[in-house]
């Protein structure tokens, strides 16, 4: 009788522990979203699936690119192949401009691959798109609320002129270096996916660490 | 543990409602997708950045407006605040104009026919230019076009002279006895502009100026602070056989006879004079030194004022003592609309605006103004002002005799418009070339052998001096806002000016505009022009600079440069006005007065192929894609007319059929139908309704030859309603109810009896 209650008694702790550990790890999730960027697990956080997989490696990283098996690639001479190092503002043209980066048109891109790499397969979706005059919809990585303004334009501005120190000390010379501040190593990123929180207390830190102003109406407006 | 029913349902419905809400906080896909344009945007262009561009609106007339430009293409149209004749308001009727800017019935090439019923064929530019030119220079060239001002109509009056074309303004619902009665009252060529602000009581005949009527975004912003912007509210008495919007705001309404508004006005200028409540030397110029005999007739008691108006005696005398009240000055009179479109009209409009005159309100704040002449000495010549009044229907019926070969229509649409009056379809069928520029096809450039591709208002250049303008100089600018949306088409100016060249009109050293010899250079060599004067809204150090500025902020104008009108008093008409009517003769049962009305949004049916338009529901009916007619109460039962059934209007021999719309405020001896509706031709216009105009009897104002369009009896006759069918309308999906603490003050009877809403 005496165990029959212990029994019961322990699959109850049993049962609540769970249940408060599932909680737990439901607020830790929501709380980490919050604050941060999310785990990524179930669809959130982490990079979406492109229209077109396009490898930022290739156009603009600099370092030796590998195959699947984590090989890397040789060109016809046996050497290894590297990224094109492209600058950012190549391709993302409005980003000294506007508010907006910009991704490119679809024309910008067939200006190369009209010749290059016409038979990789992702080349041959973007070719498709331009022959069908079909716009490529792209996923969203970066995504700020509405009530939230950021301009790109100023952001460059800023850290491009040598009179201005980054809060690491450096100067910041290239708009490419200054994209990294906030979206990471984007050149070696297969897929792009979103490194800092970009929440606001990060935007103010920021702000605050560049002498930039925090009001409200600095972003809100 | 058992789970209860109530239980499971309570937790059932929980989770629902959780999973809306989290549905409901998740973002739509669409807005995580970035589309990645086509082509190359043209050379610093950001993607993505928006801009604002002012220019002139083509859909609402005098209205100045700013446009949202992204990516190269127009997303939104507004009011420019700094636009002196809108001041930022602005209505559908501008806002739609980006459905006529992108609209699936844009013509994309030239297209001719030999034959006027054969088959169209495309032809190039060049071909079309051939055929223009070989035709007009065999002479006997008329010009149809819309009411233009600024240096278009300079363009086509000078064209016109040169190439001994005759030009006419055409407009369906046209003002012609108000320019003619604004000449005859008050010695001006150009509209009477009113001070509706500052104005304390108005007295409006027929005119609809809160909802189409001449300037209407202006009006009824003006309206607002008549209303609300003084210490005072102001006070508005409403004439008019129908119940308009603007008989909805008045606080007094005047459901007047048609055709007996200006005895109505005699008669109240008679009480004003017999009982001295004018100046008595404004009295003796317009009486001729008789004084109040001079308008005997016209006095209250009598039974054929009685007879003509439907007013009673008290109520005229009443209405005539407010008007002059020293409380209630400055005061004004407005006429227009159905007020001059009976056989009567000219008479109706004078009697009205000499109200004006004994209420001494001329060039007064809260008065009647009128536009200053331009600073461009060459845009206020009687040509080019006449190119932009509308041509009366006795003009344009004198055009088929007068042997006329070859006819160009651009922005006009006579034949919807006319719907057989004034011979038009014989011009046109006797004509041996006509040519249409349009921007989409409608019922005219489908009786032509020519049609041509224009540019929409948004992909071109050009001006305005808004008429009746704020009251001071203006010149509003009109610039290509976007690329052509159609690569075809092309600015009917330029073709102008590229025909008189192959004519060898020599027009471009005439306009002195050698070094752009299009519409473009001309309205520059303006803009030129008023930078050399050095006042008014923008100043510059150089032409080019000027330019930029007039261009950014939509015009240049001059608050300082105002007019004082000196009205040369004349002896005012005492003959008794003949008001007739056509259509069904005698006073049958259910034979009615057919007022017929311009339609909020689609106006005469220029702007019935925007569905936006259509979809805008009627302000007084709620209905929206549909003509309809509306008919009283009163009439409604005896008659056994239930809303939706279907009535049939004819009127000697024509027939048009509408929906009923039985409405308690409207009088009993007339039905209205709106214009607008009945297209032939047009993807959205087409099919919708009918057009009332093709039951009008050719009645004309008796002292202008303008179309008097509510001069139509009609009999109705009720073909029931055996399928059902019901009115599209906003009305009745909401509860009416009375606001408790705002009662209906009073309710005017036809008769002019009053009852205060408490009496019941």
């Amino acid at each position: 009788m005496l165990r029959r209650k212990y029994i019961f008694i322990l699959g109850l702790v049993i049962t609540i522990g769970i249940a408060v550990l599932m909680v737990h790890v439901a607020l830790g999730f929501v709380l980490r979203a919050w604050w941060s960027t999310p785990f990524e697990v179930l669809g959130f956080g982490g990079s979406p699936e492109q229209p077109v997989a396009f490898p930022h490696t290739v156009h603009a990283g600099t370092a030796v690119l590998v195959d699947t098996d984590g090989n890397p690639k040789l060109d016809l001479e046996g050497k290894e192949i590297h990224g094109l190092g492209l600058d950012c503002t190549y391709c993302h043209r409005a980003v000294t401009e506007g508010p907006y980066a910009s991704v490119p048109p679809v024309e910008f891109c067939v200006y190369c691959h009209k010749t290059v790499g016409t038979d990789l397969p992702e080349v041959k979706k973007l070719l498709a798109a331009w022959n069908n005059s079909e716009p490529i919809r792209w996923e969203r990585v970066h995504r700020l609320p509405d009530h939230v303004r950021f301009v790109h334009e100023a952001h460059i501005r800023y850290f491009t002129n040598p009179e201005n120190t980054l809060p690491s000390g450096e100067h910041a010379m290239f708009a490419s270096a200054v994209c990294s501040t906030c979206h990471g190593d984007v050149g070696s990123m297969e897929e792009v996916k979103q490194v800092r929180s970009l929440k606001m207390g990060d935007c103010v830190d920021c702000h605050r660490a560049n002498n930039a102003p925090t009001d409200c109406t600095t972003c809100h407006y | 543990m058992g789970l209860t029913r109530r239980q499971f349902l309570r937790w059932s419905g929980a989770s629902t409602l959780g999973a809306v809400v989290f549905y409901g906080c998740n973002i739509p896909d669409e807005e995580l997708q970035i589309e990645s344009p086509l082509g190359m945007p043209e050379e610093g262009l950001a993607l993505g950045a928006e801009n604002w561009y002012a220019t002139i609106c083509g859909q609402d007339a005098g209205t100045g407006v700013l446009v949202r430009v992204i990516d190269g293409r127009a997303k939104k149209i507004e009011g420019n605040p700094d636009y002196p004749m809108n001041q930022g308001k602005h209505s559908a009727r501008s806002e739609a104009g980006l459905q006529a800017l992108y609209h699936p019935d844009r013509i994309s090439s030239p297209k001719y026919r030999e034959n006027k019923s054969g088959e169209f064929r495309d032809i190039s530019w060049e071909e079309a230019r051939q055929l223009l030119a070989d035709n007009v220079s065999n002479g006997g060239t008329a010009i149809i076009t819309d009411p233009l001002s600024g240096h278009l109509a300079l363009l086509v009056s000078k064209f016109a002279e040169g190439s001994g074309a005759t030009h006419k303004a055409f407009k369906s619902v046209e003002e012609a006895v108000l320019a003619k009665v604004s000449e005859e009252v008050f010695g001006e060529k150009r509209l009477p502009d009113f001070d509706i602000a500052n104005s304390k009581y108005i007295l409006s005949f027929g005119a609809d100026f809160l909802s189409t009527w001449q300037a209407p975004v202006r009006y009824a912003s003006a309206y607002g602070e008549f209303r609300q912007g003084h210490s005072t509210r102001g006070i508005h008495t409403h004439v008019d056989p129908r119940f308009s919007m603007t008989s909805a705001n008045a606080d007094n309404w005047v459901p007047v006879k048609p055709g007996g508004e200006g005895v109505l006005a005699a008669s109240m200028a008679y009480v004003i004079i017999r009982d001295g409540l004018a100046p008595s030397s404004i009295v003796s110029k317009l009486t001729d030194g008789e004084g109040a005999e001079h308008l005997a007739k016209f006095s209250p008691e009598s039974s054929e004022v009685y007879a003509a108006t439907g007013v009673d005696g008290h109520k005229i005398e009443e209405l005539a003592h407010d008007f002059v009240d020293p409380h209630n000055q400055p005061s004004l009179a407005i006429g227009g609309g159905s007020a001059g479109a009976y056989t009567s009209g000219e008479f109706n409009l004078k009697a009205i605006y000499t109200l004006n005159i004994l209420a001494n309100n001329l060039n007064k704040s809260g008065g009647v103004r009128f536009n200053p002449d331009s600073p461009l000495e060459s845009l206020n010549t009687d040509e080019v002002l006449a190119a932009g009044r509308p041509a009366t229907l006795k003009e344009i019926s004198e055009l088929s005799s007068s042997g006329v070969q070859n006819v160009i229509i651009r922005g006009a649409n006579p034949v919807y418009g006319l719907a057989g009056n004034g011979n038009f379809d014989s011009l046109l069928d006797r004509a041996k070339f006509v040519a249409t520029f349009a921007t989409s096809m409608d019922e005219t450039a489908n009786s032509s052998n020519l049609v041509l591709p224009e540019l929409n208002y948004l992909e071109s250049w050009g001006d305005s001096i808004p008429n009746p303008g704020p009251g001071y100089q203006i010149l509003g600018l009109q610039q290509p806002i976007v690329t052509p949306f159609q690569e075809m088409a092309r600015s009917f100016a330029d073709e102008l000016i590229h025909l008189s060249e192959s004519l060898g009109l020599g027009l471009i050293s005439q306009l002195q505009i050698n070094d752009d010899p299009t519409i473009r250079g001309l309205v520059r060599r303006g803009a030129d022009q008023l930078w050399s004067e050095g006042r008014g809204s923008v100043r510059a150090d150089s032409a080019d600079g000027f330019w930029q500025g007039a261009l950014q902020r939509g015009g240049w104008w001059d608050v300082d440069a105002k007019r004082v009108s000196s009205a040369n008093i004349s002896k005012m008409e005492n003959a008794w006005p003949s008001i007739e009517f056509g259509g069904e003769k005698g006073d049958g049962a259910n034979t009615f007065n057919l007022i017929p009305f311009v339609s909020n949004s689609l106006l005469d049916g220029s702007l019935s192929n925007l569905p936006w338009l259509q979809a805008t529901p009627d302000p007084v009916t709620s209905v929206t894609w549909a003509s309809w007619v509306e008919i009283s109460k009163q009439a409604a039962e005896e008659m056994d007319v239930t809303e939706g059934d279907l009535l049939e209007l004819s009127a000697g021999g024509l027939k048009v059929k509408g929906p009923a719309y039985v409405h308690p405020a409207v009088p009993p001896w007339t039905v209205s139908m709106p214009f607008g509706q009945g297209h032939t031709v047009g993807e959205y216009a087409a099919g919708v309704g009918e057009n009332v105009m093709s039951v009008i009897a050719n009645m004309v104002d008796n002292g202008t030859g303008s179309l008097a369009w509510a001069a139509t009896r009609v009999s109705v006759r009720n073909l029931g309603n055996s399928d059902g069918e019901r009115i599209p309308k906003f009305e009745g999906t909401v509860e009416a109810y009375e606001v408790e603490e705002r009662h209906i003050l009073q309710i005017t009877g036809p008769n002019g009896d009053s009852h205060g809403h408490g009496a019941h």
